[in-house]
């Protein structure tokens, strides 16, 4: 046990070697993909908006491929999903309220 | 580490989408404890006041049983 400890700083030294090039690349990706959105993207999300409801109201999500379809309800139910993450981490509890 | 596919440019829309709701939750969540909290806090101390009056009750009554079984053993040893 006391050689565990001893050796404690040398792991923690070899942990973040090891975990410096992987959270680099978490980085590259995250800095693409995970960043919110900024004052110069309200234009395309404002067209986006506006495709979808088009979309809704001509009812060209119809002729749309059930691939589409498929993948649509994916991204919508993950997007979702990020609202009960949030709760959790206003209620400060996973699973329930804490009273 | 070469073989990595470059990142995917995500749609603003969803991005927005994503964050908004997130932030929407954390407010939702942190909203909702403090009202159930409060009412929690309500409950409880309504249930304390009960609390203190029940076991008035319990203890009368056990002493009021403890009596009748003392008088019913003196009964049987006469």
């Amino acid at each position: 046990m006391s050689k565990l400890i001893a050796q404690a700083p040398v792991l923690a030294s070899r942990l973040v070697a090891e975990a410096r090039p992987r959270f680099q690349v978490f980085m590259k990706y995250a800095k693409v993909e995970l960043t919110p959105p900024s004052v110069s993207d309200i234009p395309e999300i404002r067209s986006g908006i506006g495709r979808l409801i088009n979309g809704a109201k001509t009812g060209r999500w119809r002729e749309v491929t059930v691939r589409e379809a498929w993948l649509n309800t994916l991204v919508t139910v993950e997007v979702l999903c990020w609202f009960y993450v949030g709760e959790c981490i206003g209620k400060r509890h996973i699973v329930g309220y804490d009273v | 580490m070469s073989s990595l596919p470059a990142p995917v440019r995500v749609s603003p829309l969803i991005k927005f989408g994503r964050w908004s709701l997130l932030s929407v939750g954390i407010l939702y969540g942190a909203f909702h404890q403090n009202r159930l909290s409060k009412k929690e806090a309500a409950i409880r101390e309504v249930e304390l006041k009960q609390k203190a009056i029940r076991d008035e009750k319990l203890a009368a009554e056990k002493k009021a049983a403890a009596e009748k079984e003392i008088a019913e053993l003196e009964k049987l040893a006469k």
